[in-house]
């Protein structure tokens, strides 16, 4: 406050930026920053996720901030490698009942708290105990018995059942470890708020759809990050969120609209970067009742569309045409599955087969908030015309979409249905979209997929359960039980003075080592 | 007196600019309006297809790139020209249909309640009162999330809401009317109430209403518009003004005649609309008062 005082007759753009530099001054006073000259990153994304704790969210939005400041006992890289994050090794014990993790010494909170056994239990027994309830995480670990405490940096887990994907999940966002006496001291509302963790940054100043400030943390056990500040400021609409990219305003911006691409590509001061995601688009049938019940109407609206046709003229090619729900890093991926190929005059004949009249009207339910798929959905639409299929598209406000619609088996036809298997394991899609009674699979209740689906949840072996995973796709396919469409890339728009930026991805975005050029 | 006198007579080379003002405002009025209900009503002859056909090769093209589309394409590579033609008749549609249901059920709303005055007077200028106390977006925004969007109920939510404003007019005029000498005779001589009201009191309390009217429909032109902008409107496959915009901004900056054009249409018939509007106002005054 001295600082501010002090420079009162300064002009008043020096003003505001001691002001800033004062701020941020007392905040970084105790890692002891000289307060000057800090370099600054920009960073847009499109939604907030409203909270900060880790096991209170599953969103994407999460994933791009909370990857800077928690981190769990593995770590996922951007290669999608799993690699020692606060545990330094692991061992399964007794057929695979107890999972025995060594911890790493010497690693603190942003608050001086050390890393230790006692915040890894306290971390489980929180995600799994009445806390971890109100969210939507628990769910995901619940295959976790208890955690026992051994030593200081020794812990056990005793499983409840064999869980093949659980190393995965612990890189996942409910398993961030978090600080224990911070928590019990500040209380969980003002966690949510300003959480503290082990990662690189950390948390400044939060304000709620606005703005996330993070501060480089001094402490951090794995090098230091290169950018003093973050600020991550939250751009719910997708023009605006472009036009602050190009003309500056920020320096990243994440969720890069498909309708934006050749515009940033022919922008000379912006990079799009591109990688392969888990997200798949696709629509899916409602294959209990009406026309779609027939397995040759449903391969026949399957070969109707010609998906790399609309894949390279209006998403710029940035994504794969798919044959199954999952990409090629999917495990339970089989390659050997054909794609659908375009075919309409056979498209034709399997529906005179199967007694559909051309002129027959059926319906896709869309989200209208997606852009990108309302445009898909209408060139689907003309595609579908020219077989006699007469499709309505019916676009519903997201919420009675994810909430009633489909829960609900009221869907159309055809619904819209992108799903962000951020496991890269395809179990996490398949259980819950095939196996029957669960929430996102109103229409499939089929004996053999349960079966398939049960079987490789039971064991650890990763032959056993690729073949089983493999079969399931299989078989879906075989019966069409749904109309992939594609995996699309990541995209992010990056200024060209950005370096050392490498995209996730799963959207877990780490600022660590990118530099902003003057 | 000298003083006075000048200030009163209105110089003649004033009056005569006044009149062909109003003059040019009926002109490019009449013209812009007929011009845009022509386009409409003849898109079906000039383009059968409905700016529905999708051509992904020919997608975006620039206004006269390609030959047949002197406007150029959209992002599914449509004709803008077609798409515009065709997309009128959905804001035609909705702005009179709206705005006609509208003045009918305010117009006999207003005349029972300002000529009956009583119980049935408060019920219905209370219910106008919650009406205009309530935000048209949200009220439209809900009824859409229930029910889902279409044309008929856009109609629908535009009348709900916007019947009070023909309600009062009409209701202020008949508290004026239904006192004067020609009124109190028509009562003595035994006519019906309703013959009253619809062949005495009506005609001549006409005047505002055909103003309101006028600028009524190219007012919920504009309201569709935004709500098919928001996506609340018609279906994405429906060709729309507002729908068009909204395509279009992701492209404003590689693809501006996206949006140009049906922001220029919406525009364009708007403000013909209006002219005329004014011009009636100017040509009704004079007998209203």
């Amino acid at each position: 406050m001295k600082l501010i005082t002090s420079t009162l007759s300064c002009s008043r753009q020096g003003f505001v930026k001691t002001v800033k530099t004062g701020l941020l001054a007392t905040v970084l006073a105790f890692s002891g920053v000289q307060a000057y000259a800090l370099s600054e990153l920009n960073v847009a994304q499109g939604s907030d996720p409203q909270n900060l704790d880790p096991i209170d969210t599953f969103r994407l939005s999460w994933g791009s901030i909370g990857s800077n400041i928690f981190e769990g006992l593995i770590q996922r890289g951007e290669d999608l490698q799993l690699v020692p994050g606060l545990a330094t090794a692991w061992e399964f014990l007794d057929d695979n009942s107890r999972i025995r993790f060594t911890l790493r010494e010497g690693v603190s909170f942003h608050n001086g708290e050390p890393f230790n056994a006692a915040a890894v239990k306290y971390t489980f027994d929180r995600l799994l105990g009445e806390q971890g309830q109100k969210g939507p995480q628990r769910s995901n670990y619940t295959s976790i018995g208890s955690v026992e405490v051994i030593d200081d940096y020794t812990v056990e887990f005793h499983m409840n059942q064999v869980d093949p994907v659980l190393i995965t999940k612990l890189a996942g966002y409910g398993a961030m470890i978090v600080p224990p006496k911070y928590i019990e001291e500040v209380g969980e509302e003002a966690f949510d708020r300003k959480p503290v963790g082990t990662g690189p940054y950390q948390v400044v100043s939060y304000e709620p759809s606005v703005e996330l400030k993070l501060a480089r943390f001094e402490g951090y056990w794995n090098g230091t990050a290169k950018t003093e500040l973050v600020n991550i400021r939250f751009i719910s609409e997708p023009a605006t969120r472009m036009a602050e990219l190009m003309s500056g305003g920020v320096d990243i911006s994440l969720n890069v609209p498909n309708t934006s691409v050749e515009t940033l590509k022919k922008n000379k001061s912006v990079d799009l970067v591109t990688v392969g995601g888990p997200t798949v688009n696709m629509m899916r049938f409602k294959a209990n009742s009406g026309i779609t019940a027939d397995a040759r109407v449903r391969e026949a609206m399957n070969i109707a569309i010609d998906r790399d046709a609309i894949l390279n003229a209006l998403l710029g090619g940035l994504g794969e045409s798919i044959a199954t729900a999952q990409g090629e890093l999917s495990f339970g991926n089989d390659a050997s599955i054909k794609k659908y190929p375009y075919d309409p005059a056979r498209a034709k004949a399997l529906l005179k087969e199967a007694g559909v009249a051309p002129g027959t009207d059926i319906t896709l339910d869309i989200y209208n908030s997606d852009e990108t798929f309302r445009e898909i959905s209408q060139v689907v639409s003309s595609y579908l015309g020219m077989v006699g299929l007469n499709l309505k598209i019916r676009a519903n406000e997201t919420n009675i979409m994810a909430s009633d619609l489909i829960p609900n088996g009221k869907t159309g036809e055809l619904f819209q249905f992108g799903w962000g298997g951020w496991t890269f394991d395809f179990d996490n899609t398949a259980y819950l979209l095939y196996h029957s009674g669960e929430r996102f699979n109103p229409y499939i209740n089929d004996a053999k997929l349960d079966e398939l689906l049960e079987q490789q949840r039971a064991t650890y072996d990763r032959d056993v359960r690729e073949q089983a995973l493999q079969q399931v796709a299989g078989y879906i396919r075989e019966q069409s039980l749904e109309l992939p469409l594609f995996n699309l890339a990541t995209m992010y728009g990056v200024s060209k003075k950005v370096s050392g930026f490498v995209p996730a991805p799963d959207d877990r975005v780490r600022y660590m080592n990118v530099v902003v050029a003057e | 007196m000298t003083a006075q006198t000048e200030i009163r007579t209105t110089p003649a080379w004033f009056s005569n600019a006044m009149a062909r003002c109003r003059n040019l405002e009926f002109v490019v009025g009449i013209t812009l309006t007929l011009l845009l209900v022509g386009l409409v009503l003849l898109a079906p002859v000039f383009f059968p297809d409905g700016g529905e056909s999708i051509n992904l090769m020919a997608r975006l093209a620039a206004p006269f790139a390609e030959p047949g589309h002197p406007l150029g394409t959209d992002a599914l590579g449509r004709d803008i020209l077609a798409r515009i033609a065709t997309g009128g008749k959905v804001s035609f549609v909705v702005g009179v249909y709206s705005s006609l249901g509208a003045v009918v059920l305010g117009t006999i709303l207003g005349l029972y309640a300002g000529y009956y005055r009583g119980v049935l007077d408060t019920i219905v200028m209370r219910f106008a009162d919650i009406q205009l106390a309530f935000p048209f977006i949200l009220f439209a925004m809900t009824v859409i999330a229930i029910y889902g969007p279409s044309l008929e109920r856009i109609i629908i939510v535009m009348i709900v809401t916007q019947w009070v404003q023909y309600a009062r007019i009409v209701r202020g005029s008949v508290l004026a009317l239904r006192e004067r000498t020609f009124i109190l005779a028509a009562k003595s001589y035994g006519q019906s109430s309703a013959k009253i009201i619809f062949s005495h009191i009506l005609p001549n309390a006409m005047g505002p209403l055909i103003i309101l009217l006028t600028l009524n429909i190219a007012n919920n032109i504009l309201l569709e518009s935004s709500l098919t902008f928001l996506g609340l409107g018609v279906d994405p496959q429906t060709p729309s003004w507002g729908g068009m915009l909204a395509e279009g901004r992701n492209y404003v900056q590689t693809a501006w005649w996206i949006t140009l054009f049906p922001g220029l249409a919406i525009m364009l018939t708007v403000l013909g609309l209006n002219l005329l509007g004014d011009w009636l106002r100017d040509q009704l005054g004079k007998s209203v008062q």
